[in-house]
């Protein structure tokens, strides 16, 4: 016999431990606890046996893993937390004595932490990181949008819309955006990068209050672990595409809401070379060949470097951009510019790889030119037009920046959001103008993306009922399809609703009828008694013996059917027996989750059937 | 008014600076307010911007107190007893009531050039003494409240009453406030009962009070310090103490000098740089260009569910919610909701709202993060049916039992118990108002009724080939009784072994079972051949089971004592108790059919000994709440046992003490188990009125588990007071199965199954 174990020294009592036992542990405040939590990703867990962890009691409380709080304790953060707290004392103190002086030698040295390494614990690689990125996403998307207020700061929302501008920009770089979705809640976006799908929801263009209900302080400790999240990963991102990171802002134009064309990319290598020249200048004494080389030269040799780096890269944002390497072209020098080129073009690196000619779906738009009208959102089509490749311009209503003009004769296609009304005094320069373009709403760019090709325009034309508009993300396969239905399906359930329309008929009109009766007689003997007195009926009643044999036999054929199948599953049941306990309860399980999804498809399904033949009887009614 | 201050002050600090805190305070007695001392001390401290804070002053009394003091100024020349008696008028003006003692003067004697206190003359008439003279009202330290009824607030001295002064309403106390320049400051006097202006010393204290300073006008804060032991010629001369002074007091500290030089070499070496800016890492950087660790990554956290068709702005038609699709979502609780919104559809992109749940969802997914618990689960993408054990088709484990060939039954009473003879030709079956009957199996003729007084408990056949009897167990005796139109020689062999001619020796010991016999001679078929009594009160046997040799033959009985359990040995004529004492109440007991082994069920145990050794081997834990049936299959390797919490447990004897397999098909209790004898088949028959029929394979080979395959559910027993087939028998050569049952039977072909049942209803 081994030695006697006593109770509560190992297994699941010394595994968890509950959170106030934790908090005692690290000798925290409760908030302080949570803040650690978020910024770790440390999250409860459920013991199998709850009485066992909880050493014998069965209080609800929430439990955490022992060695996540021990890995906890050792956390830098935590000791600037506590260091933080000891020096809001000191300061409280110093201010209530009046010691200025010391008061702000004490802010110098204010305690702060970074979230690098938590960073790096989180998400040891990149592919890690990129993955998780989309919760981050959501975030600093509503924070942008939000108004600064005494919880929010200004620079926060500030911080965050810069973010997201970043994060735009490189989607629309690399054109890595696939699908795109308009729900009720907001724009959702997935693109895909280095192989990760991201999913993003943004929310539509309006003021957002934070609710009494939510807990701002913790909005913002994730808004802080995503901040520097996502500082970390559009570094990476823009250094491996080869740009500077971060993109400069113009101010300027920032002001005058230009959105995302207030910041620049810049391709990283030209500004190297920008650099070596400078050195190369101030070590060659600027030779008198020096000065001969034009600003047009330096401007075509930058971009052949580009296109052999990257042979996609918005071309109307560098057109529509002067990069900083534009403006100080003068100082090139020949010799440094004409070296580096070669080698670049050379040297197969991983942001060449990336930039791989990719599906012909990334060039969608590529040969139009859009103008947005006033009443739709220039945020959402600037950045799919964009990223599609086309080419987008708006009025000054929706902000600076246009790159074309209304009367611009490029512009194919229009997105216009309103009702269709006849302009009275049309001159003919407009309505020439009217005629060339393509007015489409809104819903026509987002199908086009989600289709993976530009769909006919004249369903979604400026008036028009739109199609409905169908999510791209159902991936289930035995959903109900709308679509799928239309055609195939449709035709068959109009069938059967019609046969189902006859028998009802029949029931309504003859079922006085002896005939049918006898008929059904005979449909429902079940054996050969019952049959034969069916027979006896149906002669009494008058029907010849043809139609009778036919009723009959399709009733036996039926009845056969049924009982073969019958058997089957009664031979299966008798198997089922022989489950054991834990497959039998996962047999029902996954039975009964897909008898709710074939409920939910057969509702949806006779819905638009009911939907249907409304419609069907509102046109005849409509012909007639 | 300020310039006049100044001009005096001036004035007086050329006659004497000393003079000014007297002064101070003696000016402002004259006119009730104390803006003259301000004002002039002020001026005193050299101030003159205050000019703003003296224009504050109401005017008529700045304009009255300048005059005054102008007069002042002017008589300034003149002889301080002038002043003296200005003061002393004044302060009986005022008629200080608050001040015991009359101020005191500091003045520059002429004749000693020194510094004297000079206290204000007083004039012995009447009134000269202002601490005696007091408000009228002397009703003392009293609360007011008790005059509040009263048209007098109180007495005088001379006890006449006081009255209360006329209090006018609301507006007159406004018009008060407009008209009385005074009414500011003044407050309204308990013992009074009225309004009473604040004497200049209440207003200075409010003053001090208001500025923080020390309420006490005379305290000086910057008295000059008086040294007592500093000083030349003031020293202590002798030690306080006698210790001798300690090292520390005239030793440079080491500790100190070694931290200081540690900070000096710090300093020199450049480690520490004052006011050095701080070096500040770039706010980010390429964290993942070095190697990664090894740990492995923490688990994602599970990504939300993508947006269905639902969600979109403009879904089909088909996914709008009608009226009762909308109200019973309104009507749900938040967190049970399927779907956190409702569909919508609008027509335009521009006619789409807010989201007004936007913040709260994002929330409450963060809340998910940090506060969930999070478990891992593996996704099953199989298809169910794939977990359905594939078994052989019952087609291929053919023969068995399929339907009701025959269906017999009893005239009354419920049929408990039925005993099939061991050529398969004749069923017996006992019902509980006493009757036997003699079935012929093939053609379910009733071949002989025998009619015995009290329920019969157990029917059985013998299961010797040579021989032909049967033992009905009835209360307290077992009957034996031979059926009629038996072969001669089976017959004389019957009649041979169960009334021998000679009979064997008595036991020593006198036991409590009677064994009785008819003599062979006077056999009649309609009589038992040979009785048992078993000791009385044992109560109906529940069960009589047959060693396979058909010597031995077991009964459990109900009654109490030795747990009502006998082995009955027929060729010896001799009954034994095997057990001395059991654990909880016997249910069943079997021979085991090639050891000498023998399985006692109690309520929750199957326990089997050894009748040789006379041992127990093994205790069997079925799991089940009661046991009601139990069969051993004929290798004696395997056993089952059925209970009435409707399982069935299936031991492999070899293997362990726990059920190999457990079944749980019946809906209701299991009434009875067997293996057939010859064929690999075992039914079990249960209260919910089935017969359940499997194909049980065992294998020689250890390795291999038998093979249980359920073939057949027979129904078609109507339950009767929630009483089924109440026993299931096999024919012992043919697949076909005898059974019992509370309800009348049907009939069938022959050829699969038969079915000795019957009923009386």
């Amino acid at each position: 016999m081994g030695r006697l174990r006593k109770k509560g020294e190992a297994g699941a009592a010394k595994a968890y431990v509950t959170r106030s036992a934790a908090i005692k542990k690290l000798q925290c405040s409760l908030a302080d606890f949570r803040r650690l939590c978020i910024l770790k990703g440390i999250f409860p867990r459920e013991p199998r046996h709850k009485k066992r962890a909880n050493k014998g009691s069965s209080a609800p409380t929430s439990f955490y893993y022992a060695k996540d709080i021990a890995y906890l304790a050792h956390e830098p953060v935590l000791q600037k937390l506590r260091d933080h707290k000891a020096f809001a004392k000191k300061l409280a103190r110093a201010l209530g004595r009046g010691e200025w002086s010391s008061a702000k030698s004490l802010e110098d040295h204010k305690p702060t932490y970074r979230l690098d390494h938590i960073v790096k614990e989180r998400y040891p690689t990149f592919i890690d990181a990129v993955r998780d990125i989309d919760d981050a996403l959501c975030m600093i998307f509503l924070f942008a949008s939000l108004p600064s207020d005494g919880k929010v700061s200004a620079s926060l929302v500030e911080n965050c819309a810069r973010l997201a501008a970043e994060w735009q920009l490189y989607v629309m770089h690399t054109r890595s955006l696939r699908k795109v979705f308009l729900s009720i809640k907001g724009v959702y976006y997935q693109a895909e990068v280095l192989d990760q799908t991201v999913t993003w929801l943004v929310p539509y263009q309006f003021t957002q209050s934070i609710p009494s209900d939510v807990d701002v302080r913790v909005m913002l400790t994730f808004l802080e672990l995503y901040q520097t999240l996502l500082g970390f990963v559009f570094f990476k991102l823009y250094t491996d595409a080869g740009l500077v990171y971060p993109p400069p802002l113009d101010a300027k134009k920032d002001e005058s809401a230009a959105g995302i064309g207030a910041f620049s990319l810049q391709d990283a290598r030209a500004i190297s070379q920008q650099s070596d020249s400078a050195q190369n200048q101030t070590t060659n004494t600027a030779g008198p060949d020096g000065k001969r080389v034009s600003s047009k030269n330096v401007r075509q040799t930058i971009k052949s470097i580009q296109a052999s780096s990257a042979d996609d890269v918005d071309v109307e944002m560098e057109n529509s951009e002067p990069s900083p390497a534009d403006a100080d072209e003068e100082e090139f020098v020949p010799h440094a510019s004409s070296s580096n080129p070669a080698e670049s073009a050379d040297l197969p690196t991983l942001q060449s790889l990336s930039t791989l000619p990719q599906s012909s779906s990334a060039k969608l738009f590529a040969p139009y030119t859009f103008w947005l009208s006033r009443e739709t959102s220039r945020p959402i089509f600037e950045f799919l037009v964009r990223s599609f490749g086309g080419k987008i311009g708006w009025p000054v209503t929706s902000g600076s920046g246009s790159p074309v003009e209304a009367s611009d004769d490029s512009i194919t296609h229009v997105i216009i959001d309103r009702p269709l009304v006849v302009k009275e005094d049309e001159t003919d320069e407009e309505r020439d103008r009217r005629q060339r373009r393509k007015y489409v709403q809104p819903q026509w760019v987002v199908d086009c993306i989600n289709a993976g090709k530009i769909l006919l325009e004249d369903l979604y034309a400026q008036g028009k009922t739109l199609p409905p508009h169908l999510s791209p993300f159902e991936a289930r396969e035995d959903a109900y399809d709308p679509t799928a239905n239309v055609d195939a399906g449709g035709a068959v359930s109009i069938e059967e609703d019609d046969e189902a329309e006859d028998a009802e008929d029949a029931m309504d009109e003859d079922d006085e009828t002896p005939e049918h009766a006898a008929l059904k007689a005979a449909a429902n003997a079940q054996d050969d008694a019952a049959l034969r007195a069916a027979e006896l009926e149906a002669e009494a009643a008058g029907v010849d013996f043809g139609s009778f044999e036919k009723a009959a036999k399709k009733a036996t054929t039926k009845t056969k059917q049924k009982a073969i199948s019958q058997e089957e599953t009664a031979e299966e049941d008798m198997n089922k027996m022989m489950m054991s306990n834990k497959q039998r309860k996962l047999y029902e399980r996954m039975k009964h989750s897909q008898k709710k999804r074939d409920q939910e498809r057969t509702t949806l399904e006779s819905k638009r059937r009911t939907i249907e033949k409304e419609k069907v009887k509102k046109n005849r009614g409509s012909q007639s | 008014m300020a310039p006049t201050a100044s001009i005096k002050s001036t004035k007086k600090r050329k006659a004497a600076a000393v003079e000014d805190a007297p002064a101070e305070t003696s000016f402002p007695q004259e006119v009730g307010l104390d803006l003259g001392s301000e004002g002039e001390e002020d001026g005193v401290e050299g101030d003159d911007e205050d000019d703003g804070e003296v224009d504050e002053f109401p005017e008529i009394d700045a304009g009255s107190d300048s005059e005054e003091e102008v007069e002042e100024s002017e008589d300034e020349d003149e002889e301080e007893e002038e002043e003296e008696e200005e003061d002393s008028e004044d302060i009986t003006d005022v008629d200080d009531d608050i001040r015991p003692f009359p101020i005191s003067k500091t003045v520059i004697s002429d004749i000693t050039g020194q510094p004297k206190r000079v206290y204000p003359e007083i004039e012995p008439d009447y009134d000269s003494d202002s601490s005696t003279e007091d408000a009228p009202n002397r009703v003392g330290n009293v609360p007011m409240h008790w005059y509040d009824d009263l048209p007098h607030v109180g007495y005088d001295m001379n006890g006449k009453k006081v009255l209360r002064p006329a209090r006018g309403d609301e507006l007159d106390k406004f018009l008060e406030t407009v008209e009385d320049p005074n009414s500011w400051i003044s407050a309204f006097d308990k013992t009074a009962q009225a309004d009473k202006p604040l004497t200049p010393e209440e207003l200075d204290l409010i003053r001090r009070l208001q500025e923080g300073e020390n309420p006490d006008a005379s305290y000086d804060p910057y008295e000059p310090t008086v040294e007592w032991f500093t000083g030349k010629g003031k020293e202590e001369v002798m030690p306080l103490s006698s210790a001798p002074e300690p090292k520390r007091r005239w030793v440079p500290s080491k500790w100190e000098k070694q931290k200081v030089m540690k900070i000096v070499r710090a300093i020199r070496a450049g480690r520490i740089v004052p006011n050095k800016p701080k070096s500040e890492k770039p706010q980010f950087y390429s964290v993942w260009n070095d190697e990664p660790s090894t740990h492995p990554a923490p688990l994602p956290a599970p990504k939300p569910r993508l947006p269905s068709h639902a969600e979109s702005y403009n879904p089909p038609e088909e996914y709008l919610p009608t009226e009762e699709e909308k109200k019973q979502w309104e009507e749900t609780e938040k967190e049970d909701r399927d779907r956190d919104f409702l569909p919508q559809k609008h027509s335009a992109l521009r006619l789409v709202p807010a989201y007004n749940q936007f913040i709260q969802e994002r929330f409450g997914r963060q809340l998910d993060l940090y506060m969930a618990p999070r478990i891992q689960r593996k996704k099953l993408q199989i298809d169910p049916n794939s977990l359905i054990p594939k078994l052989p088709s019952p087609a291929s484990l053919k023969p068995f039992p399929v339907y009701k060939s025959l269906s017999v039954s009893h005239q009354k009473g419920r049929v408990r118990t039925v005993g099939i003879s061991p050529d398969g030709s004749w069923a017996v079956s006992g019902d509980e108002s006493g009757v036997v009957s003699l079935w012929e199996v093939i053609v379910g003729r009733e071949v002989k009724r025998w009619k015995f007084d009290g329920k019969i408990g157990a029917v059985e056949w013998c299961p010797r080939m040579d021989v032909s009897f049967f033992v009905v167990a009835i209360e307290d005796h077992l009957h034996f009784v031979v059926p009629p139109n038996l072969h001669p020689t089976v017959l004389s062999a019957t009649l041979a072994v169960l009334s021998p001619a000679t009979l064997p020796p008595q036991p020593d010991t006198p036991s409590p079972v009677k064994w009785t016999s008819v003599a062979a001679a006077s056999y009649s078929a309609d009589k038992p051949l040979l009785s048992i009594a078993l000791p009385p009160s044992s109560g109906v046997p529940k069960q009589v089971t047959w060693h396979r040799r058909g010597d031995y033959l077991a009964t459990v009985s109900g009654g109490e004592g030795q747990g009502g359990v006998w082995i009955h040995q027929i060729s010896r004529r001799h009954s034994q108790a095997p057990f001395k004492k059991v654990k909880g109440v016997v249910q069943l007991v079997l021979f085991h059919p090639t050891k000498a082994h023998f399985f006692v069920a109690t309520q929750r145990y199957i326990r089997i000994y050894n009748l040789a050794e006379q041992k127990l081997l093994k205790t069997l834990l079925a799991g089940i709440r009661w046991i009601s049936s139990m069969d051993v299959h004929p290798m004696g390797d395997h056993l089952i046992v059925g209970g009435y919490d409707r399982k069935l447990c299936w031991f492999d004897l070899e293997l362990s003490d726990k059920p190999y397999k457990v079944l749980r098909y019946h809906t209701r209790a299991v009434r009875s188990v067997h293996f057939h004898p010859t064929y690999p088949l075992f039914a079990s028959s249960s209260d919910d009125g089935t017969i359940q029929i499997f194909h049980a394979r065992v294998f020689n080979d250890l390795m291999t588990d038998p093979l249980i395959v359920p073939l057949k559910i027979l129904r078609g027993h109507e339950v009767k007071e929630g009483l089924g087939v109440l026993q299931a028998k096999w024919c012992p050569r043919q697949p076909w199965l005898g059974k019992l049952s509370t309800v009348k039977g049907g009939m069938a072909d022959p050829a699969k199954w038969s079915h000795c049942a019957s009923d009386a209803a």
